[in-house]
């Protein structure tokens, strides 16, 4: 099979920049998951869908979501959810797992693009583009949020206390990508 | 030592001198000092030339009220015009000017305005410049005449025509706690609620928090004030709880507790950090509010009150104690009230001699009256000053007797040297934010105060923003609205610090105006007089709001911070009513200035971001000019070298329809249409059927709006029996998404129907043309393309180069073609294995341009068709009207003004002088070049057709269907196109089909 080709790859310059002389506020990276599968479940449905969810990846969907690093799964709406997974064919396994009564299964794996910002100021950077509260009260981890940035839509999920994983357009990524590394400019930021 | 520098005090560092210019001349000044007290150290009385009458203007005041020490701060090109100097933080290498002066401060040609004062009055620009009822400047010829001069004459600083070179950024905060102010109260405020557990924001508009504990002088808990405050401000700064925003002005308070600042993170730096904005636009969401905001001093309004020399009292006061800054070496204090005594004995303690206080009261208290005779003053109860002396600096005042139940001037007048006359007219509470919050004001007449209406949003007030004007009660109130907005409830044994200050009486004498000849000045930024409200009362305005729009009272970029109440009262008093009768204006955002560029934010230079297809790299790489289309980026043409784009894009059609030629089509609508009631869906949503539709095959489908216009059109692919792939026009997939939901969530809940935007999912490859087949069916694996496997509109899956692909056969161009859909990820590895694939055949890649001329030729309609205007008929899509089922629309579509014959109906033109046809042109039956009329039609789309040889257009034109074969013309006055044209069919080309049926 050929190789996936990402939006950011010609983009992504490894390294420090901006003002990172007394340290970088957060690291920038493309998460690059093999799946990012959405679902939706039918009135009612909902605990089917996570059931659905758990036998084929083994992630427990409390309220929020969960992220272990090799698989994220969040709810982004009501009765709809975000699962990811380093490894591909996701998409095929949950559509035998979710019936056409239970819900609907979409693969979006080429279709966004995973960017995670991580450190001591990712909340900070990030509240430059959304208003939402990046604050661990009102954030948890595990926890994901629909928002958008101006024409950009993007899905959040706090992967960790200074971790967060935003799942944008692949038409946009490139855009948001800039934006990112622009914004993160003054509290100095890595590339991995 | 300056000449006006304290020899000690002040909380300045006197070991970090700074070097700065003003007007070109080089002065120094400490760590810590503003523009305006660097400049008054070093002896500057003149800082300005005022609006109108180009009087010379010193300082006024020592903050955000500043009305007229306004400069231009200059960075390398750009100029920020109309900066108050109080709030300039000055820095190594700050270069600032005055303004509103020519050819200098000190001489200015435009000052010869103040002998005309009696022409220029409020309002003269409404009269004086209307011209006669007759000749070459009748009318308003004679003012537009005379606005040139006067818009010169008049005004502020000049805005820079050099981009503004800065970065701003926006931000975002959410808490349970803002406190607006750090003064006494809201520190208090900030520590009592963190400490309770609430996450606070402090936003301080100065750079340094305590508000005036920093100048009041007095002692908190037995330490010096400023003390106190710097300690309590540390422990906020560290507090896990608080986030403290110095230099952070909030401007607007919005519906939801949303509220609006702005940070001035780089303004004071001489290098800004990389990356660092210049401002921040902080929208704030927040629970609780506490508004501790402070009060600001008022004028007296006396003739003379403008001179350079002539200051607030408190601002002196501060000046002194903040930073260590005489406003004169021989001051006189005029004042209705007793806040004055204390500036008198803050600049007595710093080591101004104090030559008089006049106090238009009859009596003053005993506490006052020791507090005076320790400075050594002399009191003059039951006077006022009447006129002031000097040129560009204060010379000394005229002061008479004076009745303050009647304002009344009495008796012989006096004169008293003094290089410094400091005035009190008493205290206005910092309500602008709970106005801009909802209710109005309300009067208090021992206060002779707009006091803060009750609240209508979720905010508490706390210390001289309530009119509670000693430190303790601040304290106080500040500690009760920290723990009422963090939930809790304030005991009566709470231990407070209390300060150690001498009581004085808070109310003012009921004193706004000393009524003596001269001008005395209400507003000092746009020059308006006492005697100006008065015209204006006389000419019949009598509301506020009026008042305030013919003198341009409060209209100032200080938004008339010290001027509104005066100005009011004198209004109120001619008008013979009580203020509070008379009313005050309510306070719209911004409560300060606010840099437009800050509001932009993060977008200056990136209006909009850009969406690029999956094979984007590979179209710039291979030449291609691209071509902004919405937020997408396409290819219009591939130009080779020396090519102009008709040719090129003739090039590019004419090989797709002689061998082959291949798009990128990912930019199409995409949405998944899933769920066990999809087809049903799309049965209400389209106007044909498409429950019949096999799975493995596509349909064309054309959308209507309710009212029964046409609004999108595009194939749905079958791909499983609840699995549909409905593709849009680029331009419309976010509002026929909007359009899908809305029917979905609002009228049919109850349909198992999953929407989602799966443009990015895939990307998309449109290869057609007579080798378009054979093309194909050398790369793909794992499926025949023959006319058998895959029919006109059949699907096949596949793979080509290893990655699986979905093929679909159908044709936008007219010949035999076919869409080719993979991951996005694999886009440009797929399109190149097509391009390799192709290179055999002389396949060469298209763009937008020859995409549109190969549409237009088979009169395909797009967006410039379906335009919101036009209706199935129209376009002669009535074949896709379903008779069988309703659908959305089809209710409305058939109204008579829809149907009618003579309604604009899709056309094709041919040009008949061989010249080419723009967009927008008018078709008209009759030509006349000089007075063209009679538009019967508008062209949509026109290129020049390589199949026909000939230029050719699609229009919209009058019963265009009966007009087949008829001649008419195109007639474009703006671009001076006028020619003969042939009307014939939309179907230039092919009309049956045959090629892309095969």
């Amino acid at each position: 099979m050929a190789e996936r080709l990402s939006p950011l790859e010609p983009v992504l310059r490894p390294g420090s920049h901006g003002q990172f002389e007394d340290g970088v506020g957060v690291v920038l990276s493309e998460v690059a998951p093999g799946s990012i599968v959405q679902l939706a479940a039918w009135p009612g449905q909902e605990k089917a869908v996570i059931a659905a969810i758990k036998k084929v990846t083994g992630l427990a969907l409390p309220d929020g979501g969960v992220a272990n690093g090799q698989k994220a799964a969040f709810g982004f709406a009501p009765a709809k959810f975000m699962v990811m997974d380093e490894a591909e064919s996701l998409s095929e396994a949950l559509t035998k797992a979710v019936s056409p009564e239970t819900g609907t299964v979409t693969d979006l794996s080429h279709g966004r693009t995973a960017i995670r910002i991580s450190g001591p100021k990712a909340g900070w950077v990030l509240a430059k583009f959304f208003a939402i509260d990046f604050s661990l009260v009102a954030f948890p981890i595990g926890a994901g949020r629909s928002t958008v940035h101006h024409d950009i839509f993007a899905q959040i999920q706090r992967s960790a206390v200074d971790q967060f994983d935003v799942y944008v357009f692949r038409s946009f990524a490139r855009s948001f990508w800039h934006a990112l590394c622009r914004a993160s400019e003054e509290v100095g930021y890595e590339v991995r | 030592m300056s000449p006006r520098r304290a020899t000690s005090g002040g909380r300045i560092d006197r070991l970090r001198t700074i070097r700065f210019t003003f007007d070109g001349k080089a002065f120094t000044g400490h760590a810590g000092d503003t523009l305006a007290s660097a400049l008054l150290a070093n002896g500057v009385t003149l800082f300005g030339r005022s609006f109108k009458y180009h009087r010379p203007r010193g300082v006024l005041t020592a903050g955000i009220d500043e009305p007229n020490a306004l400069v231009t701060v200059l960075r390398g090109d750009a100029r920020e015009p109309n900066v108050p100097a109080t709030t300039v933080e000055i820095y190594d290498g700050l270069v600032a000017e005055s303004q509103n002066r020519f050819p200098s401060l000190k001489w200015d040609v435009s000052a010869v305005n103040q002998l005309a004062g009696k022409l220029i009055s409020a309002g003269f620009y409404y009269k004086t410049f209307m011209g006669p009822a007759i000749g070459p400047l009748k009318g308003t010829r004679f003012w537009m005449l005379c606005e040139h001069f006067i818009r010169r004459a008049a005004g502020l600083g000049r805005a820079g025509r050099a981009a503004d070179p800065s970065r701003y950024e926006r931000m975002n905060a959410f808490c349970d706690v803002l406190v607006v102010g750090s003064g006494p109260a809201g520190l208090m405020a900030a520590a009592t609620a963190a400490d309770k557990g609430a996450r606070v924001i402090v936003a301080e508009l100065d750079a340094r928090l305590g508000g005036s504990a920093n100048w009041s002088g007095e002692a908190i808990d037995g330490m010096p004030a400023a003390e106190w405050a710097a300690g309590l401000a540390e422990g906020l700064k560290s507090h896990p709880n608080i986030r403290v925003l110095p230099r952070t002005t909030v401007w607007g308070f919005y519906d939801g507790n949303t509220l609006a600042a702005l940070e001035r993170v780089t303004d004071h730096k001489e290098h800004p950090g990389k990356g660092e904005p210049r401002h921040r636009h902080w929208v704030i969401r927040t629970k609780k509010v506490v508004l501790a905001t402070g009060a600001m001093e008022r004028p007296l309004i006396f003739p003379g009150n403008d001179r350079p020399g002539v200051m607030l009292a408190n601002a002196a006061r501060r000046y002194a104690n903040e930073f260590g800054v005489l406003a004169g070496s021989k001051v006189a204090l005029f004042t209705n009230n007793d806040s004055a005594y204390h500036a008198a004995v803050a600049l007595q303690k710093a080591g101004t001699s104090i030559a008089a206080i006049i106090d238009v009261r009859p009596n003053v208290s005993d506490a006052m009256r020791n507090l005076a005779s320790d400075t050594g003053a002399q009191i003059h109860t039951g006077h006022a000053v009447v006129a002031t002396e000097g040129s560009t600096a204060l010379t000394g005042i005229k002061i008479q007797r004076f009745d303050s139940t009647n304002g009344v001037l009495s008796g012989e007048s006096r004169t008293i040297q003094a290089d410094c006359l400091l005035m009190s007219g008493g205290w206005s509470p910092t309500i602008h934010l709970a106005s801009q919050a909802g209710a109005k004001a309300r009067w208090d007449n021992e206060l002779q105060a707009f006091l803060p209406p009750e609240p209508t949003q979720s905010w508490i007030g706390a210390g001289a923003f309530n009119g509670s004007f000693s430190t303790t009660e601040a304290i106080a109130e500040g500690h009760v609205a920290g723990l009422a907005a963090a939930g809790g409830k304030a005991a009566a044994n709470d231990d407070l610090p209390v300060a150690d200050a001498v009581a004085g009486d808070p109310a003012p004498a009921a004193v706004f105006e000393i009524r003596a000849d001269g001008k005395g000045f209400v507003d000092f930024q746009h020059d308006v007089t006492a005697e100006d409200v008065r015209l204006a009362h006389r000419e019949g305005f009598v509301s506020v709001e009026h008042l305030k729009r013919y003198t341009t009272l409060g209209m100032a970029t200080d938004q008339g911070k010290i001027s509104n109440i005066p100005g009011l009262a004198i209004m109120a008093a001619a008008l013979g009513k009580p203020i509070p009768e008379v009313g005050t204006t309510r306070f719209r955002p911004p409560f300060a200035p606010v840099s437009v560029g800050s509001l932009a934010a993060e977008r200056y230079g990136d209006i909009r971001p850009e969406r690029l297809t999956p094979m984007h790299d590979w179209h710039v790489e291979h030449g291609a000019t691209m071509y902004a289309a919405g937020l997408w980026h396409r290819p219009m043409i591939y130009g080779h070298a020396g090519e102009t784009i008709e040719q090129a894009y003739v090039r590019e059609a004419r090989t797709t329809r002689e061998t082959a030629g291949i798009v990128d089509v990912s930019t199409l609508g995409k949405i998944a249409v899933q769920g066990p009631d999809a087809a049903e869906f799309l049965d209400r949503v389209y106007t044909n059927m498409f429950s019949t539709l096999a799975v493995g095959k596509a349909r064309y489908g054309l959308m209507l709006r309710e009212d029964g216009i046409a609004m999108d059109d595009g194939t749905t692919w079958r791909l499983g029996k609840n699995d549909f792939l409905m593709t849009t026009t680029t331009a419309n997939a976010g509002k026929v998404m909007q359009h899908l939901e809305y029917f979905l969530d609002m009228i049919w809940p109850d349909l198992k129907v999953t929407l989602t935007s799966v443009t990015d999912q895939w990307a998309g490859a449109a290869i057609g043309g007579p080798q378009a087949r054979a093309i194909l069916a050398s790369c793909v694996k794992g499926t025949p393309v023959d006319n058998t496997a895959l029919p006109f509109m059949g699907i096949v899956h596949g793979k080509i180069a290893d990655v699986p692909v979905m093929v679909c056969r159908l044709s936008f161009s007219g010949e035999m073609a076919f869409e080719v859909y993979c991951g996005a990820d694999y886009g440009t590895h797929v399109w190149q294995a097509l391009i390799d694939a192709g290179k055999p055949f002389g396949l060469v890649p298209y763009g937008l341009e020859a995409l549109g001329t190969m549409r237009i030729e088979k009169g395909h309609v797009t967006g410039a068709e379906i335009d919101g205007r036009t209706t199935a008929r129209d376009l002669h899509l009535d074949w896709m009207l379903s008779t069988r089922k309703p659908f959305i629309g089809s209710a409305m579509m058939d109204r008579n003004g829809l149907a009618s014959p003579d309604r604009l109906q899709l056309v094709g033109l041919l040009s008949l002088d061989n010249r080419p046809f723009n967009g927008g042109a008018h078709i008209e039956e009759e030509l006349d070049e000089q007075n063209p009329h009679g538009s019967i039609g508008h062209i949509t789309a026109a290129c020049y057709s390589p199949a026909l040889g000939r230029y050719i257009a699609l229009a919209l034109v009058n019963g265009g269907k009966a007009r087949h074969g008829s001649r008419a013309f195109v007639s474009d006055p703006l671009r001076k196109r006028f020619g003969p044209v042939q009307i014939v069919s939309h179907h230039f080309y092919d009309p049956e089909g045959s090629r892309m049926h095969g």
